[in-house]
């Protein structure tokens, strides 16, 4: 293939999207509302996944010493705790200050007759990663010194919620991008049905199969870059106005990021649809094609 | 030219649209084909530009054996026959002259060549001032016009028309008859599916008759209906 046949197929591309701007209109549409309703679902878990992730990296273990340990013990068993594997930092509790919030909350402790500081020596642990927790509040446990570990208790549920949630988004994802391909792919298989004739006479002139699939992949390509343009607009201006007045509702949304940016997210929409689009003309040429 | 031998079409429903068919063709000759509805006129064109494949028998055309050609390369078979059919067959969305080029383009024609063999084409068929004209803003003649032009510009070896007047009034129909003879008169083989039976009558060609998929005549100088003679 040479420089004016490529050339060719190109103008005759762009000649049919102009021809058939109706038909056009419909597949770009298509494009631009299934991409939209697949990449909304995307950011929605994505968002929904990073909060569940910052929920759970915020987990640490409480480890709380015996009553008669002094301070220089308590560092001992700190700066022990602080060697193990997954250890990512150990926080020495100043009990003091505790001790001074406590009565600040609860101003009739003092008539309680409690003598001094009753609050024992503690750490805060914090692991590397989250689902170490469990593992390392076992070994803390046997530390001497160490009279009780708390914070793992409802790692393990909250773990196992969000694995549930991020299979969820996963398999919703997948789902919906099928679904996408086959909604788009449709969309280009009828424009491609009302040009049926066109493809017919093509052939009866002498056309390859080549040179009549280039300009209509060409086509389906163009139809899916434009439609996931169009799908970005609606995302980024739609879940912008949907964010800030869900913020103003519920404060937690403003904690709420997928963690994409807009070239990120306009990469991916357009590299799917451009794809999508390929594949969607491809296989629905190939039934025009057969005879 | 064209050699159909003992050629048979069975389709998939059972039909049998052509029976044990065997017609030649010579180079630079004019003949109808006549017939009913159904009688296999159009599955027999069809054949030769590889529109059909027989269930028996060999057909050639221009020296390839077109029985079992590859698919790959039915498209540089049909570039050497031009087609003219009933409905015309223009794209709707191309108006003449874009029609024409696109014939020669789909096989990488220069642009300067294309331009001229169009100007040549459109000169033939008398329709140089209608070019810029899409094909619903023709008449039915008009129509039949560009969609011969475009059958010869690529100077095919044989022209197929199936029912090329089909479509149009019989003063149309004459001067479509008229152009074909003017085409073969330059030496192109002609091979004409018809229902015409004034035409066929007055131009006095070689008529094949076709019934229920045979070869019931094969007369030179024929008319449509048997001659007493």
């Amino acid at each position: 293939m040479n420089l004016r046949n490529i050339e060719f197929l190109i103008e005759e591309a762009f000649t049919g999207i102009v021809r058939n701007g109706l038909m056009a209109f419909a597949s770009i549409s298509t494009v631009a509302l299934s991409l939209g309703v697949l990449g909304a679902f995307v950011l929605t878990a994505l968002s929904a996944n990073h909060f569940a992730a910052a929920q759970v990296g915020q987990f640490q273990l409480a480890v709380f010493l015996e009553r008669d340990i002094g301070e220089p013990q308590a560092h001992l068993i700190a700066d022990n705790i602080g060697k193990l594997d997954g250890v990512a930092s150990v926080d020495l509790r100043d009990r003091d200050r505790e001790w001074a919030d406590f009565k600040r909350q609860q101003p009739g402790i003092d008539s309680a007759g409690l003598q001094g500081n009753p609050l024992p020596e503690a750490v805060n642990v914090r692991a590397t990663a989250p689902d170490l927790l469990p593992g390392l509040a076992v070994k803390i446990r046997a530390f001497d010194g160490v009279q009780r570990v708390k914070g793992w208790e409802d790692f393990a549920r909250v773990v196992t919620l969000f694995r549930a949630l991020r299979a969820i988004s996963i398999a919703g994802a997948i789902i919906l991008l099928v679904t996408t391909a086959f909604v788009i792919s449709n969309a280009i298989r009828l424009t491609l049905y009302a040009r049926r004739r066109e493809i017919r006479i093509m052939q009866l002139v002498g056309a390859t199969n080549q040179t009549i699939r280039i300009p209509l992949v060409i086509e389906g390509i163009v139809f899916g870059a434009a439609g996931s343009l169009v799908a970005f607009v609606l995302l980024r201006v739609c879940g912008t106005y949907v964010l800030y007045s869900a913020q103003d509702v519920i404060p937690v949304f403003s904690q709420f990021s997928s963690g994409l940016g807009s070239g990120d997210l306009a990469l991916g929409l357009i590299i799917a649809g451009m794809v999508i689009g390929a594949i969607g003309s491809l296989v629905s040429i190939r039934r025009f094609l057969r005879d | 030219m064209i050699h159909l031998q003992d050629v048979s079409v069975e389709f998939n429903n059972g039909v049998r649209a052509l029976s044990d068919v065997s017609v030649s063709v010579g180079k630079g000759d004019f003949a109808f084909i006549v017939g009913s509805t159904g009688s296999g006129k159009s599955t027999l064109l069809r054949l030769i530009y590889r529109d059909l494949v027989p269930s028996t028998g060999t057909v050639v055309v221009d020296g390839d054996n077109v029985t079992g050609m590859k698919s790959t390369v039915v498209p540089f078979l049909r570039r050497k026959l031009g087609v003219v059919y009933q409905d015309f067959k223009l794209l709707p969305q191309k108006n003449v002259w874009e029609n024409l080029a696109f014939a020669l383009r789909v096989i990488g024609t220069k642009p300067r060549e294309v331009r001229k063999r169009i100007g040549e084409a459109l000169e033939l068929v008398g329709l140089a001032h209608r070019c810029d004209s899409f094909p619903n803003q023709l008449s039915g003649g008009e129509q039949q016009r560009a969609a011969i032009a475009r059958a010869l510009i690529n100077y095919p070896t044989v022209l197929i028309a199936d029912e090329p007047t089909g479509n149009l009034d019989p003063t149309t129909s004459w001067d479509i008859m008229q152009l074909l003879e003017q085409i073969n008169v330059r030496g192109t083989t002609i091979l004409c599916a018809t229902h015409d039976n004034q035409m066929v009558d007055r131009m006095k060609k070689r008529v094949i008759q076709l019934e229920a998929g045979r070869v019931v005549r094969d007369e030179n100088k024929g008319t449509y209906q048997y001659s007493e003679s």
